[in-house]
Protein backbone atom coordinates (compact mmCIF):
# COMPACT_ATOMS: atom_id res chain seq x y z
CA UNK A 1 0.00 0.00 0.00
CA UNK A 2 2.78 2.41 0.74
CA UNK A 3 4.44 1.48 -1.69
CA UNK A 4 1.50 2.36 -4.41
CA UNK A 5 1.42 5.55 -2.70
CA UNK A 6 5.09 6.32 -3.43
CA UNK A 7 4.71 5.71 -6.59
CA UNK A 8 1.72 7.33 -7.61
CA UNK A 9 3.51 10.58 -6.11
CA UNK A 10 6.55 9.55 -7.97
CA UNK A 11 4.90 9.33 -11.15
CA UNK A 12 3.03 12.99 -10.54
CA UNK A 13 5.98 14.63 -9.69
CA UNK A 14 8.32 13.53 -12.64
CA UNK A 15 5.46 14.08 -14.99
CA UNK A 16 5.55 18.29 -13.64
CA UNK A 17 9.20 18.29 -13.54
CA UNK A 18 9.68 17.04 -17.05
CA UNK A 19 6.70 19.25 -18.37
CA UNK A 20 6.92 22.05 -16.85
CA UNK A 21 8.62 25.09 -15.97
CA UNK A 22 9.02 25.20 -12.34
CA UNK A 23 12.25 26.82 -11.84
CA UNK A 24 10.56 30.20 -12.27
CA UNK A 25 11.09 32.56 -9.22
CA UNK A 26 8.23 33.34 -6.96
CA UNK A 27 10.78 36.22 -5.67
CA UNK A 28 11.58 37.85 -8.84
CA UNK A 29 7.79 38.41 -9.57
CA UNK A 30 7.83 40.39 -5.74
CA UNK A 31 10.82 42.44 -6.77
CA UNK A 32 9.37 43.23 -10.41
CA UNK A 33 5.98 44.66 -8.89
CA UNK A 34 8.28 46.45 -6.51
CA UNK A 35 9.98 48.28 -9.74
CA UNK A 36 6.92 48.50 -11.56
CA UNK A 37 5.40 50.59 -8.82
CA UNK A 38 8.56 52.33 -8.10
CA UNK A 39 9.07 53.16 -11.95
CA UNK A 40 4.79 53.86 -12.24
CA UNK A 41 5.67 56.30 -8.81
CA UNK A 42 8.13 58.20 -10.49
CA UNK A 43 5.88 58.89 -13.79
CA UNK A 44 3.19 59.93 -11.68
CA UNK A 45 5.11 62.41 -9.52
CA UNK A 46 7.52 63.80 -11.72
CA UNK A 47 5.19 64.05 -14.84
CA UNK A 48 1.34 63.05 -14.54
CA UNK A 49 0.39 64.63 -11.43
CA UNK A 50 1.00 67.95 -12.85
CA UNK A 51 1.89 68.36 -16.62
CA UNK A 52 1.94 71.77 -16.62
CA UNK A 53 4.78 72.37 -13.79
CA UNK A 54 7.03 70.84 -16.12
CA UNK A 55 8.16 72.57 -19.59
CA UNK A 56 8.65 69.41 -21.60
CA UNK A 57 7.01 68.67 -25.06
CA UNK A 58 5.10 66.23 -25.96
CA UNK A 59 8.22 64.43 -28.11
CA UNK A 60 10.31 64.70 -24.26
CA UNK A 61 7.32 63.55 -22.37
CA UNK A 62 6.99 60.54 -24.37
CA UNK A 63 10.78 59.92 -24.18
CA UNK A 64 10.69 60.31 -20.39
CA UNK A 65 8.34 58.02 -20.04
CA UNK A 66 9.23 55.32 -22.36
CA UNK A 67 12.85 55.49 -20.85
CA UNK A 68 10.99 54.86 -17.46
CA UNK A 69 9.21 51.54 -19.34
CA UNK A 70 12.16 49.97 -20.28
CA UNK A 71 13.84 50.48 -17.16
CA UNK A 72 11.11 48.71 -15.31
CA UNK A 73 11.00 45.88 -17.62
CA UNK A 74 14.53 45.29 -18.24
CA UNK A 75 15.45 45.16 -14.53
CA UNK A 76 12.11 43.02 -13.79
CA UNK A 77 13.40 40.39 -16.70
CA UNK A 78 16.91 40.54 -15.20
CA UNK A 79 15.56 39.46 -11.83
CA UNK A 80 13.56 36.38 -13.44
CA UNK A 81 16.62 35.43 -15.54
CA UNK A 82 18.88 35.44 -12.15
CA UNK A 83 16.36 34.52 -9.59
CA UNK A 84 14.83 31.73 -11.76
CA UNK A 85 18.71 30.46 -12.49
CA UNK A 86 19.77 30.34 -8.68
CA UNK A 87 16.11 28.49 -8.03
CA UNK A 88 16.92 25.81 -11.34
CA UNK A 89 21.07 25.58 -10.05
CA UNK A 90 19.44 24.99 -6.13
CA UNK A 91 16.97 22.02 -7.45
CA UNK A 92 19.87 20.58 -9.92
CA UNK A 93 18.01 21.68 -13.21
CA UNK A 94 19.27 23.38 -16.00
CA UNK A 95 17.18 26.93 -16.57
CA UNK A 96 17.15 26.72 -20.44
CA UNK A 97 15.60 23.29 -21.32
CA UNK A 98 12.55 22.34 -23.64
CA UNK A 99 9.78 23.60 -20.92
CA UNK A 100 11.59 26.78 -20.22
CA UNK A 101 11.93 27.67 -24.25
CA UNK A 102 7.95 26.86 -24.74
CA UNK A 103 7.29 29.29 -21.84
CA UNK A 104 9.07 31.62 -22.91
CA UNK A 105 7.62 30.96 -26.36
CA UNK A 106 4.52 31.01 -25.19
CA UNK A 107 4.46 34.43 -23.71
CA UNK A 108 6.53 35.68 -25.99
CA UNK A 109 4.23 35.83 -29.21
CA UNK A 110 1.27 38.22 -27.56
CA UNK A 111 3.62 40.21 -25.87
CA UNK A 112 5.62 40.76 -29.37
CA UNK A 113 2.07 41.53 -30.69
CA UNK A 114 1.07 43.77 -27.61
CA UNK A 115 4.38 45.46 -27.95
CA UNK A 116 4.30 46.42 -31.49
CA UNK A 117 0.27 47.19 -30.79
CA UNK A 118 1.35 49.45 -28.05
CA UNK A 119 4.30 51.36 -30.36
CA UNK A 120 1.67 51.81 -32.95
CA UNK A 121 -0.83 53.72 -30.30
CA UNK A 122 2.07 55.56 -29.09
CA UNK A 123 2.89 56.57 -32.48
CA UNK A 124 -0.68 57.74 -33.46
CA UNK A 125 -0.62 59.70 -30.89
CA UNK A 126 -2.65 57.34 -28.81
CA UNK A 127 -1.01 57.48 -25.49
CA UNK A 128 -4.19 56.94 -22.87
CA UNK A 129 -4.62 53.45 -24.38
CA UNK A 130 -1.12 52.07 -24.00
CA UNK A 131 -1.52 51.39 -20.12
CA UNK A 132 -5.00 48.73 -20.96
CA UNK A 133 -3.34 47.61 -24.29
CA UNK A 134 -0.04 46.45 -22.31
CA UNK A 135 -2.09 45.21 -19.40
CA UNK A 136 -4.51 42.85 -22.05
CA UNK A 137 -1.55 41.27 -24.50
CA UNK A 138 0.84 40.89 -20.94
CA UNK A 139 -2.38 38.97 -19.54
CA UNK A 140 -3.01 37.27 -22.69
CA UNK A 141 0.57 35.76 -22.81
CA UNK A 142 0.24 34.94 -19.40
CA UNK A 143 -2.65 32.38 -19.83
CA UNK A 144 -0.82 31.18 -23.04
CA UNK A 145 2.20 30.23 -21.20
CA UNK A 146 0.30 28.86 -17.88
CA UNK A 147 -0.18 25.20 -18.97
CA UNK A 148 3.68 25.23 -19.16
CA UNK A 149 4.51 26.19 -15.58
CA UNK A 150 2.39 26.55 -12.64
CA UNK A 151 -1.37 26.73 -12.54
CA UNK A 152 -1.40 30.78 -10.51
CA UNK A 153 -0.04 32.27 -13.83
CA UNK A 154 -3.48 31.35 -15.00
CA UNK A 155 -5.56 33.47 -12.68
CA UNK A 156 -2.82 36.13 -12.76
CA UNK A 157 -3.53 36.39 -16.92
CA UNK A 158 -7.32 36.49 -16.33
CA UNK A 159 -6.15 39.58 -13.64
CA UNK A 160 -4.15 41.51 -15.61
CA UNK A 161 -6.97 41.07 -18.70
CA UNK A 162 -9.45 42.65 -16.47
CA UNK A 163 -7.12 44.97 -15.11
CA UNK A 164 -6.50 45.83 -18.60
CA UNK A 165 -10.47 45.81 -19.44
CA UNK A 166 -10.85 48.20 -16.59
CA UNK A 167 -8.48 50.25 -18.32
CA UNK A 168 -9.62 51.26 -21.32
CA UNK A 169 -13.15 52.03 -19.77
CA UNK A 170 -11.32 54.35 -17.35
CA UNK A 171 -8.91 55.73 -19.82
CA UNK A 172 -7.91 58.66 -18.09
CA UNK A 173 -7.34 56.14 -14.42
CA UNK A 174 -4.79 53.75 -16.94
CA UNK A 175 -1.61 54.52 -15.00
CA UNK A 176 -3.74 53.37 -11.13
CA UNK A 177 -5.02 50.18 -13.58
CA UNK A 178 -1.46 49.62 -14.60
CA UNK A 179 0.58 49.86 -11.32
CA UNK A 180 -2.23 47.19 -9.97
CA UNK A 181 -1.52 45.34 -13.02
CA UNK A 182 2.03 45.49 -13.06
CA UNK A 183 2.77 46.46 -9.47
CA UNK A 184 0.68 45.28 -6.67
CA UNK A 185 -0.39 41.84 -8.70
CA UNK A 186 2.97 41.27 -9.27
CA UNK A 187 4.29 41.32 -5.63
CA UNK A 188 0.85 39.13 -4.46
CA UNK A 189 1.25 36.66 -7.24
CA UNK A 190 5.16 36.88 -6.27
CA UNK A 191 4.72 36.53 -2.93
CA UNK A 192 2.09 33.43 -2.96
CA UNK A 193 4.50 31.30 -5.13
CA UNK A 194 7.45 32.33 -3.25
CA UNK A 195 5.69 30.25 -0.62
CA UNK A 196 3.95 27.82 -2.21
CA UNK A 197 6.69 26.61 -3.96
CA UNK A 198 10.47 28.97 -3.45
CA UNK A 199 10.65 28.14 0.36
CA UNK A 200 10.10 24.22 -0.08
CA UNK B 1 -7.44 -8.42 -3.97
CA UNK B 2 -4.99 -11.36 -5.84
CA UNK B 3 -6.78 -9.86 -9.00
CA UNK B 4 -6.12 -6.36 -8.63
CA UNK B 5 -2.38 -6.67 -7.87
CA UNK B 6 -1.65 -9.22 -11.06
CA UNK B 7 -2.78 -6.18 -12.93
CA UNK B 8 0.17 -4.50 -11.56
CA UNK B 9 2.99 -4.68 -14.42
CA UNK B 10 5.91 -6.15 -12.87
CA UNK B 11 8.14 -3.83 -15.59
CA UNK B 12 7.10 -1.12 -13.66
CA UNK B 13 8.11 -2.54 -10.09
CA UNK B 14 11.18 -0.17 -10.58
CA UNK B 15 11.36 3.60 -9.61
CA UNK B 16 13.78 4.58 -12.41
CA UNK B 17 11.47 2.36 -15.09
CA UNK B 18 8.26 3.92 -13.50
CA UNK B 19 10.37 7.45 -13.90
CA UNK B 20 11.40 7.24 -17.38
CA UNK B 21 7.75 5.74 -18.32
CA UNK B 22 6.31 8.79 -16.85
CA UNK B 23 8.32 10.91 -18.52
CA UNK B 24 7.81 10.24 -21.64
CA UNK B 25 3.53 9.61 -21.14
CA UNK B 26 3.71 13.59 -20.91
CA UNK B 27 6.56 14.32 -23.95
CA UNK B 28 6.66 13.60 -27.03
CA UNK B 29 10.34 12.90 -27.38
CA UNK B 30 12.97 13.27 -24.97
CA UNK B 31 16.60 12.64 -25.05
CA UNK B 32 19.44 11.03 -23.34
CA UNK B 33 21.33 13.65 -21.35
CA UNK B 34 17.71 15.33 -20.22
CA UNK B 35 16.08 11.97 -18.93
CA UNK B 36 19.25 11.38 -17.17
CA UNK B 37 19.23 14.82 -15.62
CA UNK B 38 15.33 14.66 -14.61
CA UNK B 39 16.10 10.92 -12.94
CA UNK B 40 19.71 12.30 -11.95
CA UNK B 41 21.34 8.94 -12.90
CA UNK B 42 24.19 8.31 -14.33
CA UNK B 43 24.78 6.89 -18.36
CA UNK B 44 25.43 3.17 -17.33
CA UNK B 45 22.41 2.95 -14.92
CA UNK B 46 20.23 4.92 -17.07
CA UNK B 47 20.83 2.81 -20.50
CA UNK B 48 20.67 -0.57 -18.59
CA UNK B 49 16.46 0.58 -17.99
CA UNK B 50 16.34 2.30 -21.42
CA UNK B 51 17.72 -1.15 -22.74
CA UNK B 52 14.90 -3.17 -20.94
CA UNK B 53 12.16 -1.33 -22.00
CA UNK B 54 12.86 -1.42 -25.11
CA UNK B 55 13.35 -5.12 -25.33
CA UNK B 56 9.20 -4.91 -24.02
CA UNK B 57 8.75 -2.61 -27.18
CA UNK B 58 7.35 0.19 -24.39
CA UNK B 59 9.90 3.11 -25.66
CA UNK B 60 11.76 3.16 -28.69
CA UNK B 61 14.75 5.18 -30.05
CA UNK B 62 15.37 7.56 -33.02
CA UNK B 63 19.50 8.11 -33.01
CA UNK B 64 20.25 11.02 -34.86
CA UNK B 65 23.30 13.62 -35.30
CA UNK B 66 23.35 17.30 -34.19
CA UNK B 67 26.51 18.72 -35.81
CA UNK B 68 28.85 15.89 -35.31
CA UNK B 69 27.20 14.75 -32.01
CA UNK B 70 25.07 11.88 -31.95
CA UNK B 71 22.05 12.47 -30.23
CA UNK B 72 18.98 9.54 -29.26
CA UNK B 73 15.88 10.66 -29.09
CA UNK B 74 13.14 8.42 -27.00
CA UNK B 75 9.37 8.21 -27.38
CA UNK B 76 6.76 5.72 -25.81
CA UNK B 77 5.00 3.53 -28.05
CA UNK B 78 1.20 2.43 -28.13
CA UNK B 79 2.09 -0.22 -26.07
CA UNK B 80 4.06 1.35 -23.71
CA UNK B 81 1.00 3.96 -23.23
CA UNK B 82 -1.45 0.85 -22.62
CA UNK B 83 0.51 -0.53 -20.55
CA UNK B 84 1.88 2.24 -18.44
CA UNK B 85 -2.00 3.69 -18.58
CA UNK B 86 -2.89 -0.06 -17.35
CA UNK B 87 -0.66 0.15 -14.26
CA UNK B 88 -1.77 3.35 -13.42
CA UNK B 89 -5.18 2.04 -13.38
CA UNK B 90 -3.99 -1.19 -11.28
CA UNK B 91 -2.00 1.24 -8.80
CA UNK B 92 -5.46 3.90 -8.20
CA UNK B 93 -7.57 0.75 -7.85
CA UNK B 94 -5.67 -0.64 -5.17
CA UNK B 95 -5.22 2.85 -2.83
CA UNK B 96 -8.61 3.28 -2.91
Amino acid sequence: MEKQLEDIKAIREMMEKSSKFLSLSGFSGILAGVTATVGATFAWLYLLRNPEATNFNRMQELTILLTDAIVVLGLSVSFALYFSWKKAKKNNMKLINKTTLKTIYNLGIPLLAGGIFSVICLWRGDVEIVASVTLIFYGLGLINASKYTFEEIHYLGITEVILGIGAAIFLSHGLLFWTIGFGICHIVYGAILYKKYDLK
Amino acid sequence: MANIISNLNKAFDSRIRLGIMSVLMVNDTVDFNTLKELLELTDGNLASHIKALEGLNYIQSIKQFIGRKPNTQYSITETGRNSFQDHLNALEKLIQ
